[in-house]
């Protein structure tokens, strides 16, 4: 055997073992892939699943629980009147009148409710002022499901005419315990059992609030206020409605300013 | 050099994930919102991809900040971004009046406070940034190049 030909040898065996380590490392860097692209697809698909699991438990707080109630205690002479999407609360006596555009789902309502509920309630009852709820459903969309604005607002309207010395209980409960914006809100049953717990018996009220008997009223107020342009108020460099939008004896008042309440003892 | 380049792509494609996601997912309820007010799903499906942006977002964050699966995941940022301005453009030819939320925020605004076109020229920056990964994903300091034993990566006795 001459050197020549072992070299030769030496170096097939050589490249053959070098192929062959280059396919295994091949082989391996391909097994390597495919695991990857598995772990890829597994870690987005258990993104999807648990951002819906956590966005479920945040978002449902309101589910199977009792809307807790609040009542308001109104003095005698004071009637609380449903006219369309409207609840007219108030001795027949009151000079002033305050109109409010409301929508339950609002937090700006909320806060307006939180502010001067108790105020307003007390200039009711000592027959100063006489108050108009215009129950709109501005924020319709934007509750999940949607549809509480309707429903709550409908609600409010059943229990007017059910039982109208419950109206402002109904009313101040839903804003007792609101639902967030972008978040489930009360279903109908909830807000029946509310209304049953707040004592209206009537048995009319669940189907009153099932059937939606005043949602068309409801969406065409808003329709109408929303096109009003005695209601168009500037906001964020933008003129158009919003809620909650107040006024005072016809007039726009800003009830940003607390001083706006003033009005309410000099015009009475 | 190209390296380095995927580098600052891919990690600056993980970087705006991290923040869009981590904003999105800090404020579910804004989210939903948002994703409503492009008026394009039923409402069910609305409440689940607000639930799922967020999350996936983040996802593709971290595989990015890892380098794992690069070009898969500069193919799914691609879809997804090509998905959100498809969202938006189809929002401003209708005539809406939106914030895209793409940053948080989101939902209607005033008629004169749209941006719709910037909104999607940042999209297609972001979109670059994927394509050059699609295109070519090797960069530095990633687990794709010590998992599949790129060459340069490969310590072998000869």
């Amino acid at each position: 055997m001459g050197g020549a030909e072992r070299t030769a040898r030496k170096r097939r065996q050589e490249i053959a073992a070098k192929r062959a380590v280059a396919a295994a490392r091949q082989a391996k860097s391909d097994r390597n892939k495919v695991i990857i692209t598995v772990v890829v697809l597994v870690v987005v698909a258990a993104a999807v699943i648990v951002g819906v699991v956590i966005s479920n438990s945040q978002k449902n707080k309101t589910a199977d629980a009792a809307i807790p109630t609040k009542s308001v205690t109104l003095s005698s002479g004071v009637t609380a009147k449903r006219d369309g999407a409207t609840v007219l609360v108030g001795k027949d006596t009151a000079k002033t009148t305050v109109d409010v555009y409301e929508d339950f789902l609002c937090p700006v309502c909320g806060n307006f409710e939180s502010t001067y509920a108790q105020q307003l309630e007390q200039k009711v009852n000592d027959g100063t002022i006489k108050i108009n709820y215009h129950l709109v459903n501005l924020l319709n969309d934007r509750s999940d499901p949607v549809g509480y604005s309707t429903d709550s607002a409908n609600a409010a309207l059943c229990v007017a005419d059910a039982a109208p010395d419950k109206f402002m209980a109904f009313h101040a409960s839903l804003y007792g315990t609101q639902p967030e914006e972008g978040a489930r809100g009360y279903d109908k049953n909830q807000l029946i059992k509310l209304a049953q717990d707040l004592g209206v018996n009537s048995p009319t009220l669940s189907s009153c609030v099932n059937g939606g008997s005043y949602n068309q009223a409801v969406s065409d107020a808003y329709q109408k206020a929303r096109t009003d342009p005695a209601l168009a108020q500037e906001v964020g460099g933008q003129t158009g409605f919003g809620t909650p939008t107040v006024l005072v004896n016809n007039k726009l008042a800003d009830w940003q300013d607390p001083k706006w309440m003033d009005a309410l003892v000099s015009q009475s | 050099m190209l390296d380095g380049v995927g580098t600052v792509a891919r990690l600056g494609l993980a970087a705006v994930w991290f923040v869009s996601g981590g904003i999105k997912a800090s404020d579910l309820n804004q989210t939903y919102i948002a994703v409503q007010a492009y008026d394009v799903l039923p409402s069910g499906v609305v409440s689940v991809v607000a639930s799922a942006v967020p999350f996936l977002e983040l996802a593709l964050g971290l595989l990015l900040l890892l380098g794992l699966g690069t070009r898969l995941v500069a193919v799914l940022s691609a879809v997804v971004l090509l998905a959100f301005i498809a969202a938006i453009s189809q929002a401003w030819a209708r005539g809406l009046s939106i914030d895209c939320g793409c940053f948080g925020g989101g939902g209607q605004v005033a008629a004169g406070q749209t941006a719709y076109l910037q909104e999607i020229l940042r999209d297609i920056g972001f979109l670059v940034l994927a394509g050059w990964l699609i295109v070519r994903p090797r960069s530095l300091f990633g687990l794709d190049g010590w998992l599949t034993g790129r060459p340069a990566a490969v310590v072998g006795k000869e």
